[in-house]
């Protein structure tokens, strides 16, 4: 399955794990490996992801072993010890997280044990190898957050019923992902929940060690945090949930009654806080009822996304904007079951709408998946042509939407054509955001 | 000099015995670099820099109309990420028609850990060319490949006959080497090898005149090699500085067709605006095709913008030409800088990132009435030592030789204080959090090189002193983090000397 890769659109596992950690309130990366790899996450995870910046202690910042050719000839461990011990006397943080690169993993270093002696003596040091070849950005992400639901988070034999925790929202990954946290924690309290996120807004890294007293763990994703999930539930006792993003409307809607049927609310109060949030959504949308109808303000759509960003936009292009995505690809590195388990999420829509979805991973056959979705114009003086047309992808796909005569917006990773920073397209609130974003181009020009 | 018959240049370590952890003073670390004895410093607390290969790709990144292979794991490279929109308008600068950057990751996994990645290379090289049909496949060696023994030049051989586009492998590989600068000499060495031909090309037939012609031309023609912080208005600026003493320039290796390189055979002259990214380039130029060099100064202040002209000049023997030019530019600049001279005044100044630069800037900020308070370099080697070492007045001033580390960094500002911060990127963001004014050391869009970047610098000075709100408001509500204790500490005091090898 796998192959090389045209622009692949996330780091290494590696590099995933220092992106999540990144995220993560006062949590601090100690990399293991050659000195370049941190440096390179911090140009992937800042310019490429809105302008994230540096962060608190991520850039140039991480800490890092920077092991090069001695180490590894004769081993890296005792430099990784005392780079442990000196990022503990420099570096103020609430939890140090050990990464390792393929070097060092290759040469067998045993990193999880130097952290466990620090770990024995109180500090809060963990571990976990993820070298650069075991997956890509995805893997690292589940990686840390399985580690931390093991080794981090308490064991609470007592439930709260009224508090859940949510993950599958890959941070960074997702470049609105806070924003978007907040969202999904907004939606959940209006049912009547406290919920953790870890990444969002205001938690600390004790919302993280308190996770295990949850009563429920909700999954937004078909195949990230699922296995993180698993462990939890082994470790912790807490079940999990699948939910699908919600992106607008219809998804949303789903979204509360699926959360809202697992915790056992009453139906009317979902049904209620539906009601009252559609009225909101639509009381700004109707705004819009002159314009895009004076304007004809359908468009053909392409996505080109992730497996969780791609059903979830995709849907609400088709059943609440009305438009037409007649094109999806999907650009990470899935399994079979995992691109059945996404590919199934376009055959429901309510519009009717059927896109073709593609998982394909190179940048440059976007553009052939789209010459075999639609017809080229062969010199026909009448031409059903692909027009008007808007392209949702990353900042890569721009020249592929230039070859349309496509409006772009970048959605998915990497977006280094936009700032972001507490921009969410979630929810009812965030897919007004979304319209404002997308038919402001449109009358950009005006 | 000459490692051409080598697969992959030495690191610099060896070569150079450059080194990248030192704090003393500015006359301490001359010294110590004349007699040697600058290598093998490490540090027990360090925080991530960049490796050969991410520094290779900041050049090979601009290369028109190629397509790049990263042979390694899905994230080496991934920097590239945030540089594929702004590379393509750059790119198209030189050329409207040029496509941008492209590459194309080995995605090496466990398997190929196991079994070698030597058949996906291939495949990419083969990919790269029935998709883009470039004129050259640049690839870039990761530390995985290299430990596990894959054969890459072996690989490009056998592609290269059934390959149009000229295949250029570089070897980078990021554990080799704690001195990043060792990529310009990794990607030297693979346009050395494989873009420049090994023989002069017979021309056409030619008459006596146009011969003639040709002749002259290159012997008034200098290869001028540019950097990739380097913007397209800098290059302008060294156009204008040598058409003035009636040169040509060929412009190479950033932003350069991989074409453009046969030329470079061609030059009466190779000029370097920075010894530390060329000597390995113009040593072998000169070894094999007899291009004498000037490997001494960056045009950046006065001084030195004056003695890089000079010495240009005096090799084409237009000293007195060179020298009218040099004395009317510098008093137009003189009276549009008076201006702002009493801005500048005694305002204390720190400045960081690639040490030509580095000390190029203390002799500029100088001249503009800053009083120079430290200087940090991303390494040190001995193309320093003359710049370096003739500015008396920063002679007992802190020195620290750091790739980034902005531990140091900003243990130094926060007890020294200045007024102003002037950095490479991705060290500015830490002086901004502590409230310090910054500018840019570089900047591909702006100027600051030659007699017209002076003033460009000093303007941008002038406005961002004018207002440093933004920074200001940073430091009361954001934190660097350090703990406290940390700026009690002597800044330099993880750096171990213990294995200082003489």
């Amino acid at each position: 399955m796998s192959n090389f890769i045209d622009r692949p659109r996330y780091l290494c596992t590696m590099g995933g794990a220092v992106s999540t950690l990144k995220a993560l309130p006062r949590a601090i990366s100690i990399i293991h490996a050659a000195a370049g790899c941190g440096g390179n996450f911090g140009n992937a995870l800042n310019g490429a992801a809105g302008y994230l910046g540096s962060g608190y202690c991520a850039g140039q910042a991480l800490p890092s072993s920077n092991v090069f050719e001695r180490d590894i000839v004769f081993g890296g461990e005792e430099r990784l010890e005392e780079q442990i011990a000196s990022t503990l006397e420099i570096v103020d943080g609430d939890l140090y997280f050990v990464v390792t690169g393929c070097m060092v993993d290759i040469i067998g270093d045993d990193a999880v044990s130097v952290a466990r002696r620090f770990n024995q003596q109180g500090k809060p040091v963990f571990a976990a190898e993820t070298g650069g070849f075991k997956g890509n950005a995805y893997t690292g992400y589940d990686i840390v957050l399985s580690t931390l639901f093991r080794d981090f988070v308490e064991k609470r034999p007592v439930k709260n019923k009224k508090i859940v925790n949510l993950f599958g929202l890959v941070p960074i990954q997702d470049v609105f992902w806070k924003g978007n946290l907040n969202v999904l924690k907004d939606l959940i309290q209006k049912l009547g929940y406290k919920v953790n996120t870890f990444f969002g807004e205001g938690e600390t890294i004790e919302n993280l060690k308190q996770a295990g007293e949850a009563h429920l763990n909700i999954v937004v994703s078909d195949v990230y945090g699922v296995k993180s999930a698993k462990i939890f539930e082994e470790v912790h006792g807490v079940p999990y949930i699948v939910a699908n993003l919600p992106i607008g409307p219809a998804g949303t809607k789903e979204f509360l009654e699926t959360v809202g049927k697992a915790l056992g609310v009453d139906e009317l109060l979902i049904s209620t806080v539906i009601a009252e949030e559609k009225a909101r959504y639509y009381s700004y949308v109707e705004r819009l009822a002159d314009v895009y109808n004076d304007l004809d303000f359908q468009r053909y759509s392409v996505v080109v996304a992730d497996a969780n960003y791609a059903p979830a936009l995709t849907r609400f292009i088709a059943d609440d904007l009305g438009w037409l995505p007649e094109l999806v690809v999907i650009t990470d590195l899935l399994s079979e079951d995992e691109e059945k388990l996404v590919a199934k999420k376009f055959t429901t829509f309510s519009s009717g709408v059927i896109p073709k979805v593609v998982f394909d991973t190179d940048t440059s056959n976007v553009s052939k998946h789209f010459n075999k979705a639609w017809p080229r114009n062969n010199n026909n003086r009448y031409f059903n042509a692909f027009s008007p047309a808007f392209v949702f992808g990353s900042s890569l796909d721009r020249e592929f939407s230039d070859s349309l005569g496509a409006a772009h917006l970048s959605v998915s990773y990497p977006i280094s054509n936009r700032v972001v920073l507490d921009r969410a397209y979630l929810g009812y609130s965030g897919s007004l955001r979304l319209i404002e974003d997308v038919i402001g181009l449109l009358v950009g020009s005006r | 000099m000459d490692y051409i018959k080598e697969k992959a240049p030495p690191v610099r370590e060896e070569r150079l015995r450059a080194c990248n952890a030192y704090g003393g003073s500015c006359g301490n670390l001359v010294e110590k670099s004349k007699k040697g004895c600058l290598n093998g410093i490490k540090r027990k607390f360090s925080q991530t820099q960049g490796c050969q290969l991410n520094l290779s790709l900041a050049i090979i990144n601009t290369i028109r109309d190629a397509v790049v292979i990263v042979h390694g794991p899905v994230g080496c490279g991934g920097a590239s990420l945030a540089q594929a929109g702004v590379n393509k308008g750059f790119q198209k600068l030189r050329d409207s028609n040029a496509r941008g950057l492209i590459w194309v990751n080995t995605n090496m996994g466990e398997n190929e850990v196991v079994q070698g990645g030597e058949s996906r290379l291939r495949d990419a090289i083969l990919h790269a060319e029935k998709e883009f049909r470039p004129s050259a496949i640049i690839i870039v060696n990761s530390c995985v490949p290299a430990i596990i023994g894959d054969d890459i030049d072996g690989v490009v051989e056998q592609a290269q006959k059934e390959v149009k586009a000229k295949i250029v492998p570089v070897h980078c590989e990021g554990f080799k080497t704690k001195i990043m600068a060792s990529a310009y000499d990794a990607v030297y060495h693979g346009i050395l090898r494989n873009l420049i031909p090994h023989e002069k090309i017979i021309q056409d037939e030619k008459t006596e005149l146009e011969t003639l012609q040709e002749k002259y031309r290159a012997s008034r023609t200098v290869n001028v090699l540019n950097v990739s912080s380097m913007s397209r208005i800098d290059e302008y600026e060294l156009v204008r500085l040598l058409k003035a003493i009636d040169l040509e320039l060929n412009i190479l290796p950033c932003y350069a067709h991989p074409d453009d390189f046969q030329k470079a055979t061609e030059a009466a002259l190779n000029v370097s605006i920075c010894a530390t990214h060329d000597d390995y380039f113009v040593e072998h130029l000169k070894e094999k095709y007899g291009i004498p060099f000037i490997l001494r100064t960056i045009p950046i202040g006065v001084q030195y913008t004056n003695r890089w002209i000079l010495d240009i000049a005096k090799f084409f023997g237009a000293e007195e030409a060179a020298q009218r030019f040099i004395d009317q530019e510098v008093k137009q600049l003189e009276e549009a800088i008076a201006p702002f001279r009493d801005i500048f005044k005694g305002k204390r100044v720190l400045i960081g990132g690639g040490e030509i630069r580095v000390v190029a800037n203390a002799e500029l900020l100088h001249y503009l009435g800053f009083e120079i308070i430290g200087l940090r370099a991303y390494h040190y080697d001995q193309f320093a030592d003359e710049m370096l070492g003739e500015q008396d007045i920063i002679k007992q001033i802190p020195f620290n030789v750091a790739t980034g580390q902005p531990f140091e960094q900003a243990n130094l500002n926060h007890n020294l204080k200045p007024d102003l911060y002037v950095g490479h990127v991705n060290t500015n963001v830490w002086a901004a959090k502590q409230g310090i004014p910054v500018i840019p050391l570089f900047h591909q869009s702006q100027l600051f090189l030659g007699y017209t970047g002076i003033y460009e610098f000093a303007r941008r000075l002038a406005r961002i002193l004018r207002n440093p709100s933004f920074n200001r408001n940073l430091k009361d509500n954001v934190h660097l983090p350090y703990f406290e204790e940390w700026y009690d500490k002597d800044a330099f005091s993880y750096i171990d000397e213990s294995e200082l090898q003489a």
